[in-house]
């Protein structure tokens, strides 16, 4: 009776494992929040929407580098010494600067470290800014609107006939 | 029971399902960008490659640095570079641990607790510097600046010339520029035989019958990327000749293993395989007329002062069959151009010196000197300092135990560490009242030093390299700091040259250097035109980036002809510890991972494994099979190594190419203090080495030790990739 019991629990414990396995599967593995709360409520709405700034102006380096690239603190710095300065944002924005540290924004993109993603040929290769990250014009907060799951890219390689070999992303 | 089954069931499953979710999703991660952009217009992203030049062994290569977002990544051969060609060995990939080593020495630091006890606390850069000056100007003002001793390994360009200006400066003639796998030997023969005191560089490229006497040459041996990489042209690139290689030497290296024929001679007796060649290549006419011409020679001589080395006796002393011997001289005289080389194996015997000078003579006799494919004296390298004599070394140790000294400075060398206790310098140095060291990481010397100055890693200096043997041209690699500095530390040269600033005297006038980059640049240029000026930005930038002045045309060959050469006999070797008690010669060898332990504190080179053995961080001591099984010794076992000196108890690798009468011990382990890493991992064989030396030419005989060996239990702690019998058993060597 006893050894039947501990086998049952056994078949249990296996069998609840397995299940939590398959739950996974269905689960979607970027669980992060796709628009977080930044430390500075940045409006690309303002600032790409209405000032319509380049996306290439901020992320210069979008073209030549597999990051896009942030701006640097004293670029930012070095408007808004005169534009909107009463602007509570902007003020934290320069207590940052007077403190000497740079703003700690929070990533809204972010692909595992055994992905190999180029900025630079994406944006050589003609796609726009857009497709993948969505109308950033009309965001006050960034949001993902993408996937960014594997299948997600695979289908925009294969619509554009582009590699898929495993080591053209997984080098 | 609170707990129900039913719950106990659920909080299982929850529990599982739970740990497997928290390990895929992430964390937010940040985006930080810059507070200011960097101004050398560097990306984020994107690598940036700096050419530099590497210090982890005297072979002096040039590296490519990749860097990013101002963090050095990689480290690869400069293709530009005339001595390496692109390639680089496993220790200069590894001088990135250097720069990131967890245990470096951040700030100077000042000793705290008893002498050696290795406490410290970190002052500032000014107290640091006033402490030294302090010490100096007391010394110099009680009259007595010649109680300083500057130790140093043998140092290059602007350094040499920084050093040897601040000793005379300051007026102490005590630089004692020595390390234990010194040159001094192979020079003092190259004089005798060549008239030549400078190392030379041996044509491997162009050579058809290579004959090593124990040269590592692909390993640790003057310049091993260059020579492995000239070794595989020897074999491969000429379309109708194999480059043919014998090697001779007790134990088989890994040099040794890419030979075609391996020779264990007699411990002792390369000598006189050498002469008995000689004899044989004379008796037959097969040696160079041209030579005999030039160096006014004569053969009949010659032969008369072989007379005691006939086959027949040469085989008997050598150990080797007849025909094995008159094998190899007849190739090595006829197959031309032919190559003997000769290593530290050989030359640390009683009768070292007799050896090198008799296979010199060999190379002599058939026309190997001064020929494509032979040996090459090219112009002397400009900027090479001197190493300092073993005669010296044992003066200092001499003064050291009179207390003579009273200020010891002690930059990028670990004597405590590297050289034999049985010269007694560990106990006479600890005499010294103040001891400075500038050691980058805490090293055995460190330890007992009273203030550390930390040097820069080499990622983050500037200074020149120049390569010890190798271009047949000048030669001067430029080191460029690749990344800012990660610590509260200085350039050495830097603080050499405030050191002479700030003492009372001459210090200004002959050193009037801005700082040690001032001094560099202007001793580029007076190599480029001679002239006195600080080398053109332009210029200098042109030179950063080809890493270095290497000169394109090959320089013109130096025939070195002295006259009256003539064999000298080799003496019969002498070894400490008799027979009966000691029956063992003990080979101490170079590690091809970590050389003599200067490399030790990089977890990269500790976890490589030894490409004889496999073995990995730590010392062993390898043993024939056949000794082994006669001492019940198993591999793994832990083992206790004795001579008249001391023991050391090391795990025991059963090695089958090595001859039954010799164990070895690589060296470079054992050390206390240097990290993390290389504290109290395996154990430093120097400490069995007896005091044996030839007196004659006063060098030291590290080859000349017996040992016993005892077994102490199974539990020697090695790791080994395999046992290293399993791939060599069925076809042993019969020796």
């Amino acid at each position: 009776m006893r050894t039947l019991l501990i086998v049952i629990i056994l078949v249990l414990l296996v069998g609840a494992a397995a299940a939590a396995l398959i739950g996974i599967y269905f689960i979607p593995l970027d669980t992060g929040d796709p628009s977080p709360v930044q430390p500075i409520a940045f409006s690309h709405k303002v600032h790409a929407g209405e000032n319509e700034i380049h996306c290439l102006y901020c992320h210069r380096y979008a073209q030549v580098s597999k990051s896009a690239g942030v701006p640097d603190l004293e670029t930012c710095k070095n408007y808004h010494i005169i534009i909107a300065r009463d602007n509570p944002e902007v003020k934290k924005l320069m207590e940052y600067w007077k403190k000497k540290e740079p703003v700690p924004w929070v990533k809204v993109h972010d692909l595992p470290d055994y992905v190999y993603f180029q900025h630079k040929m994406h944006v050589h290769a003609g796609v726009a800014c857009t497709f993948c990250h969505g109308d950033v014009a009309t965001m006050d907060r960034i949001r993902r609107v993408s996937s960014l799951k594997m299948g997600w890219c695979l289908g925009c390689h294969r619509t554009n006939k582009v590699s898929i070999d495993c080591w053209t992303c997984h080098i | 029971m609170g707990i129900k089954r039913r719950k106990f069931l659920q909080l299982t499953g929850l529990t599982a399902a739970g740990t497997m979710l928290s390990s895929c999703g992430k964390g937010t991660e940040k985006l930080i960008p810059f507070l200011i952009p960097p101004d050398d217009g560097s990306i984020p992203g994107v690598a940036n490659y700096f050419a530099s030049a590497c210090r982890q062994c005297p072979a002096g290569c040039g590296i490519l640095v990749r860097v990013a977002e101002g963090r050095a990544k990689k480290i690869e051969g400069n293709p530009l570079h005339p001595v390496n060609k692109g390639k680089i060995c496993a220790r200069g990939q590894a001088a990135l641990q250097d720069l990131y080593h967890p245990d470096r020495v951040r700030q100077p630091m000042k000793r705290v607790g008893a002498k050696g006890s290795g406490e410290f606390t970190p002052i500032s850069w000014d107290e640091g510097l006033s402490l030294l000056l302090e010490q100096l100007n007391d010394l110099k003002k009680q009259g007595h600046a010649d109680r300083l001793l500057f130790m140093t390994p043998r140092l290059q360009g602007t350094l040499s010339e920084l050093v040897w200006s601040f000793m005379s400066v300051y007026g102490s003639p005590h630089h004692l520029a020595y390390e234990m796998l010194n040159t001094e030997s192979y020079e003092q023969a190259n004089v005798a035989v060549c008239g030549r005191g400078d190392v030379p560089d041996y044509d491997l490229e162009k050579t058809q019958y290579l004959l090593s006497f124990g040269a590592d040459f692909l390993e640790t041996y003057l310049s091993p990327v260059r020579y492995g990489n000239a070794f595989g042209k020897m074999r491969q690139s000429r379309p109708t000749i194999r480059g043919a290689f014998t090697y001779v030497g007790a134990r088989m290296s890994m040099t040794a293993a890419s030979a075609d024929r391996w020779l264990p001679v007699n411990v002792g007796q390369e000598g006189v395989l050498a002469l008995g060649m000689a004899r044989l290549i004379l008796e037959q006419g097969l040696y160079s007329r041209e030579m005999v011409k030039n160096v006014e020679g004569n053969p009949e001589v010659w032969m008369k002062k072989l007379s005691d080395y006939d086959l027949h006796s040469v085989a008997e002393r050598t150990g080797l069959a007849p025909e094995e011997i008159t094998s190899i001289a007849r190739d090595f005289a006829t197959i031309q151009p032919s190559l003997a080389l000769v290593g530290d194996s050989v030359v640390f015997q009683s009768n070292g010196q007799d050896a090198v000078q008799a296979i010199q003579f060999l190379n002599l006799l058939v026309g190997n000197v001064g020929q494509p494919g032979g040996l090459l004296f090219c112009s002397p390298p400009v900027g090479q300092g001197s190493t300092s004599s073993f005669a010296n070394l044992l003066s200092k140790v001499d003064a050291l135990e009179r207390d003579e000294f009273h200020l010891a400075l002690v930059y990028r060398t670990n004597p405590v560490h590297g050289l034999p206790s049985a010269i007694r310098f560990q106990e006479a140095f600890k005499r010294v009242p103040f001891v400075v060291s500038f050691s980058s990481i805490m090293d055995d010397t460190a330890m007992h030093a009273d203030l550390i100055l930390p040097d820069h890693t080499d990622l983050e200096s500037w200074g020149d390299v120049v390569p010890w043997v190798g271009a047949h041209s000048q030669v001067t690699g430029i080191l460029q700091p690749v990344v800012n500095p990660l610590y509260d530390t200085r350039s050495f040269g830097d603080v050499l040259l405030a050191a002479a600033r700030g003492l009372d005297g001459e210090g200004e006038k002959v050193l009037p250097y801005k700082n040690y980059l001032d001094m560099l640049k202007q001793r580029v240029q007076r190599l480029i035109d001679g002239s006195s000026d600080t080398a053109s930005e332009k210029n200098w930038v042109e030179i950063l980036q080809r890493g270095g002045l290497f000169e394109q045309e090959e320089a013109v060959l130096d025939v070195p002809q002295k006259k009256g050469v003539s064999p000298v006999p080799v003496r019969e070797p002498y070894f400490e510890g008799n027979k009966e008690a000691y029956p063992f010669h003990l080979a101490l060898f170079a590690s091809p991972v970590i050389y003599d332990g200067r490399n030790a504190h990089l977890p990269w080179l500790q976890e490589m494994p030894d490409p004889m053995t496999t073995a990995v961080w730590g010392a062993w001591v390898e043993i024939n099979p056949k000794t082994a099984e006669s001492l019940g010794i198993k591999h793994g076992d832990l083992v206790m190594v004795e001579s008249t000196q001391g023991s050391v108890q090391v795990p025991a690798v059963i090695f089958p190419a090595i001859r039954p009468d010799t164990v070895a011990i690589p060296m470079g382990q054992g050390h206390h203090g240097m990290g993390r890493y290389a504290d109290k991992v395996g154990v430093n064989p120097l400490g069995l080495l007896a005091p044996v030396m030839d007196k004659e030419h006063v060098l030291p005989a590290w080859g000349a030790t017996r040992v016993r060996l005892t077994r102490i239990s199974d539990k020697g702690d090695l790791t080994v990739m395999g046992h290293p019998e399993g791939s060599y058993r069925g076809e042993l060597l019969e020796i």
